[in-house]
């Protein structure tokens, strides 16, 4: 059975996540339905990175927990499930002495065996790179070392190298933090994009109240003083 | 009207409490410790500048010793510079070696790709190589495989390794791990993970002791042909033992040359790589 825009792509059993003596969030539960902008929004230290940490399997959440069903609508453990997962990480994680066009490659480096990559990536992985570089106004850097461009043009590289990795859900960790409002827009709207007709799903961390309004379809808030306090607000009119 | 910005209403800051100066103790550290230990140990090295004890004419015999160096004979340049380039090649080929040996020496000493004990183990290994010195890795090579430029070859790699294997470790420490983290997290094998996401950033470092390396081999090849490992120090040791100081100052000479040549081009080389990587790391930051 293929998975519709009905069923859940991902289900959060009463997930709470503890750092140190505090509660972070507790009790969290939602089946995020496929192919959905959700922003995630709260507060400096509300446990928003966390939670896309948890979601990714990269942080074991301290009580309940997630499954994700794929594109077969087959059930799947966070660690099974994570070469599905696209990551924007909030410091980006780029490789800082690779050019531009190579950290957008490595988004496929799960595709390969490691005796394929060892003298590079195929040529049509090269040109696909190299066109969305362009697509997003970094075809004359592509070549650059990702340590000699702006924070914001290592910002659109680190959203290019998830987004290349075709993933069925994509993290992103304020992924226009960097980014003017035009450029904003058209990351947003590049993952809006991505939602509808790939009906991937979109987890993101955001702080623009309007940037929520415009591009989410529902907005989780996390609040830091009530680790149960959470919200979840549909933003537009949906059919689930 | 302009409206003058009205002064803060500040309560009276209370009185500060009596100045009271660190208690000697407190200046006790690490640092103040070995200085000392270092003054105690020059204060009980003074004996050794006693010299043998005789009454000698030091400046007489380094002005007689320096002037059977003049005038140099050239005579011998030829088959110096020949015994020059063989010196380069040992060098060259150890460093080769020794670069392919070590990086898997390094990676198993990084404290951030490999488990405690076997860092410890490779640490401990690299440490006991390096405090063997040059010539006497000469000395072991030359008793394997005779007198030649191979046992030149073999000690200056074991020699190297030791060194380049610790550089090499720091060099992959120093780099952001974060980026072999988010590799791992895209699904990257570990042989990925290496190749995309630490290797890039510490190539430039690898490359720049790796060349440093070099430099240091050269000069360090002039001397082990004096145990019969190869290379213009048997040239020199020949010299020597028939007192022919004037050929002595023609090999001396061209080492100076070729080795400042080297010294001052590797320098510059090393300065430009690291200097691209420090502004990358600073564009990371």
């Amino acid at each position: 059975m293929v998975a519709s825009a009905q069923t859940a792509h991902l289900t959060l059993s009463s997930i709470g996540l503890r750092r140190g003596d505090r509660w972070l969030f507790r009790n969290l539960s939602w089946s995020i339905p496929r192919g959905r902008v959700i922003a995630v929004v709260g507060s400096s230290g509300a446990g928003k990175s966390s939670l896309l940490a948890c979601l990714a399997g990269l942080l074991t959440p301290t009580e309940g927990s997630l499954s994700y069903r794929c594109s077969r609508n087959q059930p799947h453990q966070p660690q099974d499930y994570q070469p599905r997962i696209g990551i924007v990480f909030q410091h980006f994680a780029l490789s800082l002495n690779s050019t531009l066009l190579r950290n957008v490659m490595c988004g496929r480096l799960a595709r390969y065996p490691w005796w394929r990559t060892l003298t590079g990536f195929p040529r049509h992985d090269r040109e696909e790179a190299w066109r969305m570089l362009h697509d997003l106004g970094l075809g004359s850097y592509a070549h650059r070392c990702a340590g000699q461009v702006s924070g914001g043009e290592q910002q659109r590289t680190a959203l290019l190298r998830a987004l290349f990795q075709e993933p069925e859900i994509i993290l992103a960790d304020e992924p226009v933090s960097q980014l003017d409002t035009y450029l904003a827009g058209r990351v947003l709207g590049l993952l809006r994009q991505q939602a509808q007709e790939r009906q991937c799903t979109v987890i993101c961390v955001l702080h623009d109240p309007s940037l929520v309004e415009r591009f989410a379809d529902y907005a989780l808030s996390l609040n830091p003083q009530d680790p149960t306090g959470w919200k979840i607000r549909a933003v537009r009119p949906t059919h689930d | 009207m302009i409206e003058e910005p009205k002064a803060p209403h500040h309560q009276a800051a209370p009185e500060p409490p009596p100045f009271r100066d660190l208690p000697w103790h407190a200046r006790i550290n690490v640092a103040s410790i070995s200085l000392v230990l270092f003054l105690v140990l020059a204060a009980t090295s003074v004996g050794v500048l006693g010299g043998s004890g005789r009454s000698l004419d030091y400046w007489g015999n380094l002005t007689r010793f320096a002037a059977r160096f003049f005038p140099p004979d050239l005579s011998v340049t030829g088959e110096a510079l020949a015994a020059l380039g063989e010196t380069i090649q040992i060098a060259a080929m150890a460093t080769l070696f020794s670069i392919v040996l070590s990086l898997p020496l390094a990676v198993s000493g990084a404290r951030t790709l490999s488990p405690s004990w076997l860092v410890f183990c490779t640490r401990m290994l690299m440490n006991g190589i390096r405090t063997i010195p040059s010539l006497i890795w000469a000395l072991i090579a030359v008793a394997i495989v005779g007198p030649n430029p191979l046992a030149g070859v073999i000690a200056l790699t074991f020699y190297s390794m030791g060194y380049l294997g610790k550089f090499f470790s720091d060099a992959f420490e120093s780099v952001d791990v974060e980026v072999a983290r988010a590799m791992r997290a895209l699904g990257a094998g570990t042989v990925q993970t290496f190749q995309f996401g630490l290797w890039p950033n510490a190539r430039p470092l690898v490359w720049s002791y790796s060349l440093w390396m070099l430099e240091y081999n050269i000069r360090s090849a002039a001397i082990i042909g004096y145990v019969g490992a190869g290379g213009i120090g048997l040239q020199l040791h020949t010299y020597q033992e028939y007192y022919q100081w004037d050929r002595f100052a023609t090999v001396l000479i061209l080492i100076l040359i070729v080795v400042s040549l080297l010294d001052f081009l590797g320098e510059r080389v090393r300065r430009q790589i690291v200097r691209k990587t420090a502004v990358t790391r600073a564009a990371g930051q």
